[in-house]
């Protein structure tokens, strides 16, 4: 009875208040709106799921993929610095679709001298221009970039019909391609090899003082471009930053270079005995076994020597790489080469790094261990390295990926390395090995987001560099190194979910706030269970394929069982920012007599207060019905209660049943735009601390401001809002209660003036 | 020949730095606090960039941060800053005290503060750190007066920023 009419109360209570709020309004019409929640889900926003790519986030059964593998000859004329090659594309039409025609991309012509990419560039003068670059620019002189086609024949070696748009190239087939057939052709081509640190770029070739060079060749060849279930041919253009959109595919390479070059390529070398020494190949085999240190196969003393001479004669190295998406290759006389075998789940996989004497003693002591220590720990968030080898080749001013293979910065200055050049170069090399997951294997659409791969995989190489080097790369910056970007001008940001050519601060933007983000996601909302297996999840189900944004969050979600489509839509799709601080702090106090909140509503139903259902009430220490003697009250000093625990518990829950005494409620404001969990830490007048932490959806009703009541068997003396700065609060000054009015600076200046 | 080889790899750096560590932007906090008459200043800097630019102006190897760090860095820093970091205050240049500098993993924060501001009219800076050597520098300034913000994004084109009340 009692119950039934409790229940009454509170649904009466509700219904008046409802009329309440009606009587309220105001005689203007109030204007509409659409859904604006916060938390609305994305389905509006993400493209609509079919049978290629599934509403979990996995691919669909009728997920289609094209195949194109390679069989090149390529020769390297060190002398005259051009690369030359003939190369034979079987295209593997696996989609549904017949093809009319093939689109081919040609990154070399972006420094072709009829680029448009100049052109798009605005500014003023430079601050100072290299002669080349002057003649370049204003003297009609520019670099002779750019591939030089011979011919783009048929199998039969009959010339196909083809037109070159800037960087990309239409094959015009004879026949249309029919679904499941496959197609042969030919190119020649050769181009001028950049000297990538006066012209830059991400391959070319360094000079050295004494006539050497030091290539590091990609983009080198017409690779054929991408044809998917979600954007059909991925033919934008290069324009010379946003990166790759590549086909899996078998390379079968033959390089021709110098006979004193060491060379080193995505693959593996199928004639060591050709091209290494006697030495050099017993080394090569035997590194193998060596798991704990890595060991030479080209010793410092071999590479010294081999610069000296200028040979002209040649040999050829012979390459093949299985189901990779490009082929790149690195090549000098003065390559030293050292080597480590990694144990991946009991597959043994070759960690190697080619550099030059200059890279010495940096790169002995740390290029090959970061290799290694990358592989294993990216393996663990993901799927087991599937290749045989990665290569660390160190060429200045680089950091750049490609499968197996990558292009690392950072040498010592006069044979002395400073902590923070080994931090640079540690940091790159885990960076663009990880790149071997995403987007190499992981093949994500560069062209179009770049996030997907170098958010992913900065966010990977933080734990990565974590785990080599835990004082030289500790945790505690993220995520708050994206602060002082996220609270930038509004009109300088764009938000992540922008293609890479078009967007503000690239760096923040597509390699730190992803990366940012999936590090919050992963300590503060889903904590590290809940999101490593769903990471994992989204990495084995694309790999080998080529995933999209949708599948990311999809996954994510489908994996974990967590709704953070409000996670997604504002960090990935807005440039908001995240502000949270506490408001107001009010005490409360618990008496057995009836508020006059409760007396009104106990005249609502026409009943008088004594009739209510016994009930305990609490009393704000602000308001007028607060008196002193309520504060030496427990809650268990009332017989309403203690009546209520003898009758229900027994004698032993009742020596565990303790009444707080303090209650508080909490008000907490909003002004940031996104939303985001509270963490909260409360000091208590012993001196001990506790924390709590509210998800997310509180905010689901009200965006600006929430209450909370806290209950607390000991007084509070502090409180404060993200202590540890785990979620990217770009004000701290409403992070404290009682209000902090020392500023950063007075603080600074207080512990200055101690110290 | 060694330093100038040096200079291209930093002017080329900024554009086409595919690792994209970091970025090329300095952030500066300055708020006025009137109970304390006190023009507060907080300008941080990344320290690999600034050092760059110390050891090209004092040719030699300052190894900031680290235990070998030249010993009195904070001169060189005040005379780096005094340089390159000048504010005017009601139309009148105004020194200010370096109270002190602080190393946040990559970020050297430097602590100056102008005291004695009964009222502030008008405002100006001119930042120009680390614009010689990196083209693509931007120096972001961040104004707090009372409860009024303003942000200026100086770069090598636009040094200065200005301000009335």
């Amino acid at each position: 009875m009692k119950r039934i009419l409790l229940f009454a109360i509170t649904s009466v209570f509700a219904i008046t208040s409802l009329i309440a709020q009606d009587t309220e309004l105001k005689k203007e019409k109030q204007a509409s709106h659409y859904n604006t929640s916060k938390f609305k889900q994305l389905q509006e926003l993400l493209p609509t799921p079919n049978k290629q790519h599934t509403a979990s986030g996995a691919p669909g059964y009728e997920y289609t993929q094209q195949q194109v593998d390679y069989v090149m000859d390529i020769v390297l004329d060190d002398e005259n610095r051009k690369l030359f090659g003939k190369e034979t594309i079987t295209y593997h039409n696996n989609s549904k679709d017949v093809l009319e025609y093939l689109w081919v991309q040609l990154d070399q012509n972006m420094r072709a001298p009829d680029s448009k990419t100049p052109e798009v560039s605005g500014g003023g003068p430079s601050v100072l221009y290299s002669p080349t670059k002057f003649a370049g620019e204003f003297m009609g002189k520019p670099f002779d970039g750019g591939f030089k086609i011979d011919y783009v024949n048929d199998i039969q070696n009959k010339p196909l019909d083809y037109m070159i748009n800037r960087t990309m190239m239409r094959i015009n087939l004879p026949k249309p391609l029919a679904s499941g057939e496959k197609f042969v052709f030919k190119i020649k081509w050769w181009y001028n090899i950049n000297d990538y640190t006066s012209l830059r770029g991400r391959s070319g070739y360094e000079p050295f003082p004494d006539g050497n060079n030091l290539y590091v060749i990609a983009q080198f060849f017409p690779r054929l471009a991408v044809y998917n279930n979600v954007e059909g041919w991925q033919n934008m253009q290069f324009w010379g930053r946003s990166e790759f959109a590549l086909e899996f595919g078998n390379y079968q390479v033959n390089i021709t270079t110098p006979k004193d070059h060491t060379l080193n390529a995505t693959g593996v070398v199928q004639n060591p005995k050709d091209v290494f020494t006697k030495k050099q190949y017993k080394r090569y085999a035997d590194a193998k076994n060596h798991f704990d240190n890595p060991v030479m196969i080209v010793t410092p003393e071999e590479a010294k020597e081999a610069e000296k001479g200028f040979s002209t004669k040649t040999k050829t190295w012979k390459y093949y790489a299985e189901n990779v998406r490009d082929f790149a290759f690195a090549s000098s006389r003065k390559f030293i080469w050292d080597a480590m075998a990694v144990d991946i789940n009991g597959k043994t996989v070759m960690a190697y790094s080619l550099y030059p004497n200059e890279g010495n003693p940096l790169w002995e002591e740390h290029s090959t261990r970061t290799v290694a220590n990358t592989l294993k720990v990216y393996s663990e968030h993901t799927f087991d390295y599937p290749y045989p080898q990665a290569t660390s080749v160190n060429a200045k001013q680089q950091g750049m990926e490609y499968p197996m293979i990558c292009w690392n910065f950072g040498r010592p200055r006069n044979g002395v390395y400073t902590n923070r050049t080994k931090k640079g170069m540690i940091g790159v090399i885990t960076h663009e090995v990880g790149h071997n997951f995403f987007p190499m294997i992981v093949n994500s659409d560069e062209r179009q987001w770049t996030w997907m791969d170098e958010g992913i995989n900065s966010f990977v190489e933080i734990l990565a560099e974590y785990k080599y080097d835990s004082e030289l790369f500790p945790l505690e910056k993220y995520p708050k190194n994206i602060v002082g970007y996220m609270k930038g001008d509004q009109s300088r940001l764009s938000p992540i979910m922008s293609q890479g050519d078009n967007v503000f601060n690239f760096s923040p933007n597509a390699y730190s706030k992803p990366a940012a983000g999936l590090f919050i996601l992963r300590q503060t909302i889903m904590g590290p269970e809940l999101f490593d297996y769903a990471f994992k999840t989204y990495a084995k189900r694309w790999k080998f394929k080529h995933p999209t944004p949708a599948d990311f969050f999809r996954t994510m979600e489908d994996a974990s069982a967590m709704d953070l489509d409000w996670f997604w839509r504002g960090w990935f799709y807005t440039t908001g920012n995240n502000d949270i601080g506490i408001k107001e702090v009010k005490k409360y106090y618990v008496t057995d007599k009836p508020t006059e909140r409760a007396e009104n509503m106990a005249k609502r139903y026409g009943i008088t207060a004594d009739q209510l259902p016994p009930s305990l009430y609490l009393v704000s220490e602000s308001s007028d019905e607060f008196s002193e003697e309520l504060k030496s009250k427990k809650p268990e000093d009332y017989t309403v209660l203690s009546d209520y625990i003898d009758k229900n518990f027994s004698s032993n829950e009742k020596e565990t049943i303790k009444a707080p005494k303090y209650f508080y409620e909490l008000t907490f404001e909003k002004p940031g735009d996104l939303v985001m969990p509270i963490v909260v830490e409360f000091e208590f007048e012993d001196g001990t601390k506790e924390r709590k932490q509210y998800p997310a959806q509180i905010w689901r009703l009200n965006d600006s401001e929430v209450t909370k009541v806290y209950p607390s068997s000991k007084a509070i003396k502090k409180i404060t809002i993200d202590p540890d700065e785990q979620t990217a609060d770009v004000d701290l000054t409403n992070n404290s209660w009682p209000k902090n009015t020392e500023t950063k600076f007075d603080k600074f200046k207080k512990n200055q003036i101690k110290g | 020949m060694n330093r100038s080889k040096i200079f291209f790899l930093i002017l080329l750096i900024p554009v086409f730095a595919f690792t994209m560590h970091k970025y090329y932007v300095s952030m500066c906090e300055i708020e006025y606090v009137k109970e304390k008459q006190s023009v507060q200043i907080i300008l941080g800097l990344f320290i690999d960039d600034l050092e760059v630019s110390l050891n090209k102006i004092h040719n030699t190897e300052l190894n900031l941060a680290t235990n070998e760090e030249f010993k009195q860095i904070d001169s060189l820093y005040i005379q780096y800053l005094e340089k390159h970091f000048q504010l005017n205050i009601n139309n009148l240049p105004k020194k200010y005290s370096f109270i002190g500098k602080e190393y946040n993993s990559e970020i050297v924060h430097f602590y100056l503060e102008i005291s004695n501001i009964s009222e502030l009219n008008q405002f100006e800076v001119k930042n120009t750190c680390l614009f010689k050597d990196f083209e693509d520098q931007k120096n972001i300034v961040k104004l707090k007066v009372n409860k009024f913000h303003k942000t200026f994004y100086l770069d090598n084109k636009n040094p200065k920023g200005l301000l009335n009340f």
